[in-house]
């Protein structure tokens, strides 16, 4: 397996009102290049911490300990205009890509995942100590992905995340323009065909409307174009189809499904309901207070759940096939 | 306690108390310091300040203790500052909530009126009131051209608050709608009401010193504008009498509107992080 | 004889210039003791059906009849008395009460507006109340955003029940709460059903909470009904267009194993 990026020891601590809230506690977790990975969990569960650190959007009150390592390739290297390269540090590029030759195998569960990521951790050793002096703090990010360019993030409110006073065209094109570096009509044309790509019907006049003219999925869909517009590995979608109905988000969740299968991105895929993450991912991680409960194949943890939280939140599911509570409670005439 | 400590961080909140704490103090000290009537002659007329330790600042033109004079007018104008303040913010908020709650005719009616008394300047407004009833009721004549804007801010606060669930809730149980709109909807739309609380008393304190100045204030008390009045006649010679209790008008209005803002800003970052 | 019947209830709103249709033409009824859910995708009318029948909006046709009366002519005093016997839970309960609120003031208000208990009684009708509910009394003198979203839930319920109501309006009550919660509360609904023979008109997106809980069904599509009958009937074999694409979004579990 090849890992994009691996969490050690994470650990994040909020300040707030004179006391501090531990979000993640000691969190270890490697990310495979190209797989569906779904980080699955109650409120207070570290969840969305996780994917904000993940994406380094945690806010700025946030006490980070412990490092995530990106193994990243430099593929948009060629497109982007120098000025924005430099967070990609050389050496780091180069061990990326190194790896990234070797496609990611599906067989390998989660917990073995630690002895393969021994080495590239080994080699980051020497990377920890170059950035060590510039960073205060001990936590310690390297090759640093940049968010929009190589990280695109998907949130729950797409209301919240897009400008409400800016057309959906400007929003997209804005992205690939500045990651990019195209010109002004490119990123129109380029933001047209992301929203053929996400499916929105009549995409010439969708990019000249504003976001409350659109619905709820329509503007989710324009959210995910603008996530992708920079062409990024990664995708992070955090609760991303919770506002939705249950009919908008099965379109949503095959729309990313196809998405990050065309584009061979790899997939955070963050959410509270355990059988909407399993149709979608190929590993699951399941987090409770702060903390990674078990790590494993979907089918595994579906199927031979290793851990008694995660069978608890399984017998939980109310599906269309599980007995209803109306039998158990004698109350059906 | 925390809330107290946030405030004591911020500097300007400090200063603006520590202004606030020695006002209040002179207004509360005025009657044990300085007993008997302030506008008795206490000495010979004119006399500058720090000549005669027993009159630190000096007299006014009719031989009057500056100092006293100083004391008891902090006494009024507080007094009169915080009241027609108080006022003010009571008949906005209970207006503005009536208005947005009620909707309708009532709250076009209520609207109208508020646009009335708005469209006139406010010191304009207190002038003709005074001219027309007399001094004594200066607080109202003051309350009449502030209260508006807390209404209005009321009735923003109430239209939102208004849509909440929680109003819905108390509506299916059954609650009559003025027990909604005072019990439920009032108290949670006062705060930002009460953040204009620290500029309506400046204005309140600054309006009964120019009333005052203009001898339309209440003759038996001693007043700051009163004070400023007086020296003007002898401006050239004895500009002490005009500049002591303009300096002092400056530093109360500072001290209030500082204190108020140290105040709204603690509260507000209570209300952001909860 | 009917605790609920509900026919040709009729909802427009202007936007834009043109007039939309929310509700049209909806007829149901709902029997003492009953479940009957409304569910549909996301503007299909079945908020807005909640909020016309509790009379938090006025619809511009149709008959409500509750408790054999016309529900729609009564007035003032008349409606607020009457308000007892028809209850809600919200969706989210932090919102669905005053955030300045205690535990103990949202279950006083409801004894003290319909003069259920005197005002000794009231702290001893509070403590029971929280005890059926599954909380315990200590929990009174709390602040409401202090609690955790499945004891405010709780809450919620037990204000719904301290005015015995005939029927309660469950809209989306259990959509916002953690997975492990929202077992207990459907448990704890059915239990009071069981024991005070409460009516439901349980408005959810969520099928199978829908199929384990409610006796009857009727799906909403822009305003009108769908499909209507049994529950679990309708959900494994759904008829309408609307019913077929809802069950086909609903996440599945294959539980198999590897």
């Amino acid at each position: 397996m090849t890992a994009l990026a691996t969490i050690r020891d994470l650990t994040v601590t909020y300040r707030r009102d004179g006391s501090e809230v531990t979000a993640l506690k000691g969190v270890n977790l490697d990310i495979v290049a190209g797989e569906r990975l779904a980080i699955i969990g109650e409120s207070g569960s570290g969840k969305s911490t996780l994917a904000l650190a993940v994406a380094g959007l945690l806010p700025a009150s946030a006490r980070i300990e412990g490092h995530i390592d990106w193994f990243m390739p430099p593929t948009l290297g060629a497109k982007a205009p120098p000025s924005v390269l430099p967070d990609i540090s050389p050496s780091r590029g180069e061990i990326g890509s190194s790896t990234v030759g070797s496609s990611p195998t599906a067989s390998v569960i989660g917990e073995s995942g630690d002895e393969g990521a021994i080495s590239p951790l080994e080699g980051e050793m020497s990377g920890r100590t170059e950035g060590g002096a510039v960073e205060r703090q001990p936590f310690h990010r390297s090759g640093v992905p940049l968010h929009g360019r190589d990280i695109g993030f998907v949130f729950q409110d797409p209301s919240a995340s897009l400008d409400p006073v800016m057309t959906i065209g400007k929003q997209i094109a804005e992205v690939a323009r500045t990651h990019l570096g195209l010109t002004w009509s490119q990123s129109y044309a380029r933001a047209k065909s992301l929203l053929e790509r996400v499916r929105l019907p009549d995409p010439d006049s969708a990019l000249r409307a504003f976001p409350h003219q659109l619905s709820g999925g329509q503007k989710q869909r324009v959210a995910i174009a603008a996530a992708i517009a920079a062409g990024p590995k990664v995708l992070i979608a955090d609760e991303a189809t919770s506002a939705l109905d249950t009919i908008v988000q099965a379109e949503i969740v095959a729309l990313i499904r196809r998405l990050v299968t065309e584009d061979g991105m790899t997939l955070l895929f963050i959410s509270h309901d355990i059988a909407l993450a399993a149709e979608l991912a190929e590993r699951v991680a399941v987090f409770r207070h702060g903390q990674l409960v078990e790590l494993g194949m979907t089918a595994q943890i579906v199927g031979a759940p290793a851990q008694p939280y995660t069978r608890a939140l399984l017998n939980a599911h109310i599906g269309l096939d599980t007995r209803p509570l109306l039998d158990r409670a004698g109350l059906h005439a | 306690m925390s809330a107290l400590r946030r405030f004591l961080r911020t500097p300007e909140a400090v200063a603006g108390a520590i202004l606030l704490a020695v006002l209040i103090a002179m207004a509360l000290s005025a009657s044990l310091l300085f007993p008997g009537d302030p506008q008795a002659i206490a000495g010979p007329a004119l006399l500058p300040p720090f000549q005669d330790w027993s009159l630190p600042l000096g007299t006014d033109r009719l031989g009057r203790d500056v100092l006293a004079e100083l004391f008891h007018g902090a006494r009024t104008s507080l007094a009169v500052g915080l009241a027609a303040a108080a006022a003010a913010l009571v008949v906005g908020a209970v207006v503005g909530t009536l208005a947005g709650f009620a909707g309708g005719l009532v709250d076009e009616v209520l609207m109208r009126i508020t646009d009335a008394f708005q469209t006139v300047p406010s010191f304009l407004l207190a002038l003709a009131f005074v001219s027309v009833v007399g001094p004594s009721l200066g607080v109202v004549a003051i309350a009449l051209g502030t209260w508006t804007g807390p209404a209005r801010v009321a009735r923003a606060e109430v239209l939102s608050i208004r849509e909440r669930d929680y109003v819905a809730g108390a509506r299916v149980i059954g609650m009559h709608p003025l027990a909604i709109a005072f019990r439920e909807v009032l108290p949670n739309a006062l705060p930002p009401v009460l953040a204009m609380s620290s500029v309506i008393v400046a204005a309140a304190i600054l309006t009964e010193a120019a009333l005052s100045f203009l001898g339309l204030g209440d003759p038996n008390r001693v007043t700051w504008g009163g004070m400023i009045s007086e020296g003007r006649a002898v401006l050239r010679t004895a500009p002490f009498l005009s500049i002591v209790p303009g300096i002092a008008l400056v530093l109360t209005v500072l001290g209030v509107y500082l204190a108020g803002e140290g105040i709204v800003e603690t509260t507000a970052v209570r209300r952001g992080l909860s | 004889m009917s605790l609920l019947a509900v026919s040709n209830l009729t909802k427009r709103y202007r936007r834009g210039g043109k007039t939309i249709a929310a509700v049209d033409d909806v007829s149901f009824h709902v029997d003492p003791g009953e479940t009957l859910a409304l569910a549909g995708p996301s503007g299909s009318g079945k908020s807005t059906i909640a909020r016309l029948v509790l009379r938090l909006i006025e619809p511009d046709d149709g008959r409500i009849e509750f408790e054999s009366d016309d529900f729609l002519a009564l007035r003032r005093a008349a409606l607020r008395a009457r308000r007892a016997r028809l209850q809600m839970v919200f969706q989210d309960p932090l919102a669905a009460f005053n955030p300045r609120a205690t535990v103990a003031r949202v279950l006083d208000d409801p004894l003290r507006i319909h003069g259920i208990a005197s005002r000794a009684e009231r702290p001893r009708r509070i403590a029971a109340l929280l005890e059926r509910v599954g909380l315990t009394a200590d929990l009174a003198p709390r602040a409401i955003h202090e609690i955790s979203g499945g004891q405010r839930q709780r809450v919620a319920i037990a204000r719904a029940i301290a005015t015995k109501p005939s029927l309660i309006v469950l809209d989306e009550a259990v959509s916002a709460l953690d997975v492990s919660v929202r077992g207990e509360i459907l448990e704890l609904l059915l239990d009071l059903q069981r024991q005070e023979k409460i009516a439901y008109l349980f408005i959810s997106h969520d099928l199978g909470v829908i199929r384990s809980i409610a006796h009857r069904v009727i799906l909403l599509d822009a305003g009108r009904v769908a499909e209507n009958g049994d529950a679990r009937t309708v959900i494994d074999a759904p008829q309408s267009a609307i019913g077929k694409a809802l069950v086909a979004a609903a996440p599945r579990l294959n539980r198999a194993g590897p």
